[in-house]
């Protein structure tokens, strides 16, 4: 006599396999199946290269050797189960939590002694980032594995402060449905990965749409407090230069930023001088800012300034990308609206802060209106000021001009028919100057890139007593037609790091200060229409890049394929990075008419309630039918008992065919015969595993069938009527 | 303190009363929107605030990314809602039969699942027994799948199961939708059995004088010796008739004569002890002890209906005795 006494009444076929686990308690140990151990591996490895490029190199190795251990651990343990025929191996690995402990204690320690050099934010990365892999090294609930699932998700986000480009963006998407995808694996531990990936992304795509309704009309609130900003490397231009340094950022081909011209005509090549800052004070060996500020603008002093403008304004909006550094870029004389902009004394633009992701601002330039038409007597000087120990021979030089020309403008042409009729020769590898000399440049290695030329062509002009200054900004830019359409100028210009360059500005009385190249002088194809196909090869070899922008120029479909993604990430830029809330204000504006709190409410609502009735309507379809009343079989039965039904016998869904034959025979005899041999046929149909060909058979001997009787049964209630 | 467990009690009873209405009792249910709960789990409340601090990250570093990817999972958090629902929503469970077994050991009752679709996650448990006593399904196939689900019953009678709750967490872990399903479940209950030394109790044998009634064990053999017959499995080893078998004549068992004189009857009176309780798991024992033993006897349990079970063996007859122990009126009359 065994526990009870089952009064076996339960007949139901079982027809698979059911796994049960009983008594699983809530403080059973967590245990991952091997193949969401390794998916939390991938991971764990993609979740911190997404921050690969922040993370300093020793932090990465702690986490390499983590990675490492964990991979060993795992295959030793597949191994294991293999032996012992344990299916379901645990990550929890056999690590002591000592040893863990002290690990951790000593990287905070490494984290908390080079927190100075990287700052809070990168500090905090760090701390995350470690904590994460560390994490996993002790997943014994869980509860830990949903905190780590977290601090996963925390982590990718954290990647999006430093990058928000399309594609990193696109990687980072990717990356949250493998997260998911390894989150659901618990929960169903014998689904392929496959299946889970797909019900994830089914999942998440399914939200892609509350998410863009919120994004749209969510209101965008101030920032509450301040945060530790990113303080990653400069890049692009520098606040000084000595010769040769251009020519270092000459070999990258990051983008700078871009310029949307709104549909109007782009000016030429030759006109589109980006400035970026003046250099106007010179040591002998390298040009600097005055006003060295590097933090942003001064902006008590600089917030007056509103230059003086004439002619046509030419509009356009900028996009800068993440450099780091407060300098904007615009063509001389650029005036903005934006309040975070400060527009300096010199004609230039500066960000409240420096860029620390990317800035869209709206700038009009008038081309061709005067820059300082009158110059202060302070100005003056500090644009006449050289060392003359420096470059004697160029003071020597200058000396001979002035006394061969009298206006500036002849002593300026003079000095770059110079530059253009001896053997100067424009190099991304110029020789090494001692000192920096520009003496050594000028009168010995002529070989030099747009510093060099610029610097001593200045230097040449303060000699002879023309105030002049050195210029750094980009010249040009490559202009991406793919958005174009109705031959309406609508693409929009990149500016890449390649195309920094430096140039001079003279200061001639009734003309203010007046823009000279020399490089024009020397490589008159660069001012014109950018790089010489000599300087480009020159580039795609000194960068050892393995494909240079230079390559795929040289590949018309791989070009096309670069400027039509490059489109997309303009797009990607413009619409999503820099939707502010002034264009949330004036979309909501021209979509729903005036601003008020409770439409933004209404919105919502009303979508939240489209997209659950969406799914339930999706749900619905998508349900798993009942096989029945599908075979064709079964339709023809069912039209037979639709007649019947007409007639008044109607069946009972208990009955089974064989006892509603006896219903027909006893309320309509007449029918039955016929009934009865359809019935016959309908059941080997149903019932029997005929093979193919005798199913066909069957099938049409079934159709025919039906089609004498409703015939008869048609006939039936004419005669009927008729009566 | 009180009217925090006074307002407990009252949300408790109101909930029952909610229950009764919206899933009564039967012994097929089809999940649907009328009786699935959903409720987001501790994680589902932390990845909420979770994505409340992505928010502010997003918000502080006026990061438009950031924010998109808070909206996305704040929206993903309502997909899988829906995705729970749906992973519940049309299952089908049976459970019909009535079952019976001893009190303070596990009851098997037996469940049937019937799916569509395949769906991930279940875990079963009757609403008012402990952590310990659930089931819990990985994946549930297509079509119909049979679990036992352990019921452990503290005391005799006629037990009310109660609801069954059928829950998944398979919504990321962020949800638990389940439904609390009442089968009308009534299951009988016999004594948990006791075991009884056997000198320490008598039983009368119907001789017409309640005198004669001798110590018996199902061992020793103070009746006579009756008759061999083959082993059987299942049956007492202390019967074995062990001299035979070491013979190698074959494996025996001893029957006695007292099952032939006169049918045993086993008296509640009788039993050493004066909590009803004690008594009823000792006759338990004893009823089963006789049934395996394939002894003839009675049962007599006095009281206000005068039960009394004609001898006999066999296996309906020890059904119809525990049932009869089962149903025995206990003394604080509550059940």
């Amino acid at each position: 006599m065994s526990g009870n006494l089952p009064a076996v009444e339960n007949a139901i076929s079982t027809n698979s396999v059911t796994p049960v686990i009983y008594n699983e308690g809530a403080k059973t140990q967590f245990v991952l199946t091997n193949k969401s151990a390794w998916l939390l591996w991938i991971c764990q490895l993609f979740n911190v290269a997404s921050l690969g490029v922040e993370i300093s190199s020793w932090m990465l190795g702690i986490i390499a050797l983590c990675l490492c251990w964990q991979a060993l651990l795992l295959t030793k343990k597949v191994q294991q189960s293999e032996l012992s025929n344990i299916n379901q191996p645990s990550y929890i690995t056999p690590v002591s939590s000592l040893i863990l402990k002290l690990f951790a204690i000593s990287g905070c320690i490494a984290i908390a002694i080079t927190a100075k050099s990287l700052g809070v934010l990168l500090s905090m990365v760090h701390l995350l980032s470690f904590a994460y892999i560390l994490k996993s090294f002790e997943l014994k609930r869980r509860k830990d594995f949903y905190q780590h699932s977290l601090l996963g998700v925390f982590l990718l986000a954290s990647a999006l402060i430093f990058q928000q480009n399309l594609f990193f963006s696109s990687f980072v998407f990717l990356l949250l449905l493998v997260n998911l995808t390894l989150l659901l694996s618990v929960f169903a531990p014998s689904a392929p990965i496959k299946e889970l990936g797909k019900t994830t992304a089914i999942l998440v795509f399914q939200s892609i749409f509350l998410a863009i309704m919120l994004f749209i009309v969510f209101p965008r609130l101030s920032p509450f407090w301040q945060v530790p900003l990113a303080k990653s490397a400069k890049t692009g231009l520098s606040d000084n230069v000595s010769p040769g340094d251009i020519a270092n950022l000459a070999l990258s081909s990051e983008l700078a930023f871009r310029v949307d011209f709104k549909g109007e005509r782009i000016p030429n090549y030759s006109r589109l001088y980006w400035r970026a800052m003046t250099l106007e004070n010179y040591d002998g060996r390298k040009w600097s800012r005055i006003n060295i500020n590097p933090q942003g603008a001064d902006k008590n002093k600089t917030s007056v300034f509103s230059p003086e403008v004439s002619g046509n304004g030419l509009d356009y909006q900028v996009v800068a990308e993440t450099s780091y550094q407060p300098w904007l870029f615009a063509l001389a004389v650029a005036t903005t609206d934006s309040p975070q902009i400060y527009l300096q004394r010199d004609y230039t633009l500066v960000n409240d802060r420096p860029l620390n992701q990317t800035k869209h601002y709206a700038i009009t330039s008038y081309l061709d209106a005067p820059l300082d038409l009158n110059l202060s007597s302070e100005s003056r000087k500090q644009n006449l000021a050289i060392e003359v120990e420096s470059n004697p021979k160029l003071v020597e030089l200058a000396a001979k001009l002035k006394q061969l020309h009298k206006q500036p403008r002849e002593i300026a042409q003079a000095a770059l028919s110079i530059f253009n009729e001896e053997q100067f020769f424009y190099t991304l590898q110029p020789p090494l100057l001692e000192d920096n000399s520009l003496d050594q440049f000028f009168f010995d290695t002529k070989a030099g890139f747009c510093v060099h030329y610029a610097s001593s062509f200045t230097y040449l002009m303060r000699a002879a007593g023309i105030p002049a200054r050195v210029v750094t900004g980009y010249l040009g830019g490559e202009y991406n037609a793919t958005n174009e359409e109705d031959g309406l100028q609508n693409g929009h210009l990149n500016i890449y790091q390649y195309d920094a360059h430096a140039w001079s500005e003279i200061w001639i009385e009734g003309t203010g200060w007046q823009r000279v190249d020399p490089t024009a002088a020397v490589d008159p194809q660069r001012v014109n229409q950018g790089w010489s196909t000599r300087l480009l090869e020159q580039q795609s070899l000194l960068n050892n890049d393995f494909i240079s922008l230079y390559r795929i120029k040289q590949l018309p479909w791989l070009n096309s394929l670069r400027l039509r993604l490059d489109a997309l990430d303009y797009q990607w830029t413009r619409w999503v990075i820099g939707y502010s809330t002034k264009q949330q204000f004036d979309l909501l504006k021209r979509l729903f008419g005036q601003h008020m709190p409770w439409k933004t409410g209404a919105i919502i609502a009303i979508t939240l309630i489209l997209v659950m009735s969406l799914f339930t309507l999706w749900y619905r379809v998508k349900a798993p039918k009942k096989k029945q009343s599908t075979t064709p079989e079964h339709s023809l039965y069912q039209q037979c008992l639709i007649v019947l039904g007409q007639q008044g016998i109607e069946k009972d869904p208990d009955l089974t065919i064989k006892k509603f034959c006896l219903v027909v025979e006893k309320n309509a005899p007449d029918i039955s015969s016929k009934f009865n041999q359809l019935t016959a046929t309908f059941e080997q149909l149903i019932y029997q595993q005929a093979n193919e060909a005798r199913r066909k058979a069957l099938l049409k001997k079934l159709t025919e069938q039906v089609g004498d009787f409703l015939s008869i049964v048609k006939n039936k209630t004419k005669k009927n009527i008729k009566k | 303190m009180a009217f925090a467990m006074g307002l407990k009690n009252f949300i408790k009873s109101r909930f029952e009363q909610f229950l009764k209405r919206r899933v009564p009792g039967r012994y097929e249910h089809l999940l649907s929107r009328q009786n699935i709960f959903i409720m987001p789990t501790k994680f589902g409340f932390a990845y909420m605030f979770f994505v409340f601090l992505l928010f502010l990250l997003a918000t502080n570093y006026q990061n438009n990314i950031i924010m998109l990817l808070s909206y996305l999972l704040a929206s993903f958090f309502i997909s899988v809602m829906m995705h729970s629902f749906n992973n519940f929503n049309g299952l089908k469970l049976q459970s019909s039969a009535s079952y019976s077994g001893f009190a303070k050991q596990d009851i098997n009752i037996p469940i049937t699942i019937n799916s569509l679709k395949k769906r991930y996650h279940l875990t079963l448990a009757f609403a008012n027994q402990n952590d310990q006593h659930l089931a819990h399904l990985s994946h549930c196939e297509t079509g119909n799948s049979e679990i036992t689900l352990p019921f452990y019953a503290n005391r005799r009678g006629i037990i009310n199961l109660g609801r069954i709750k059928v829950s998944s967490e398979y919504g990321f872990g962020l949800f638990v939708a389940w439904s609390v399903l009442d089968f009308s479940h009534q299951i009988v209950v016999f004594p948990n059995p006791k075991e009884i030394e056997t000198n320490e109790y008598n039983f009368s044998l119907e001789d017409e004088s309640k005198a004669s009634a001798n110590a018996v064990s199902a061992s020793v053999g103070m009746d006579d010796f009756s008759e061999l017959k083959e082993y059987v499995t299942g049956e007492s080893r202390a019967r074995v008739a062990w001299k035979h078998f070491a013979r190698d004549q074959g494996k025996y068992t001893k029957h006695y004569q007292s099952q032939q004189g006169g049918s045993s009857w086993l008296n509640l009176e009788d039993m050493p002890s004066h909590d009803i309780e004690t008594q009823l798991s000792f006759l338990s024992y004893l009823i089963n002890e006789y049934s395996n033993s394939k002894q003839v006897f009675g049962l007599k349990l006095g009281g206000l209906n005068n039960i009394k079970i004609e001898p006999s063996s066999g296996q309906k007859h020890q059904e119809k005795c525990l049932y009869a122990l089962a149903h025995y009126p206990s003394q604080v009359s509550n059940i």
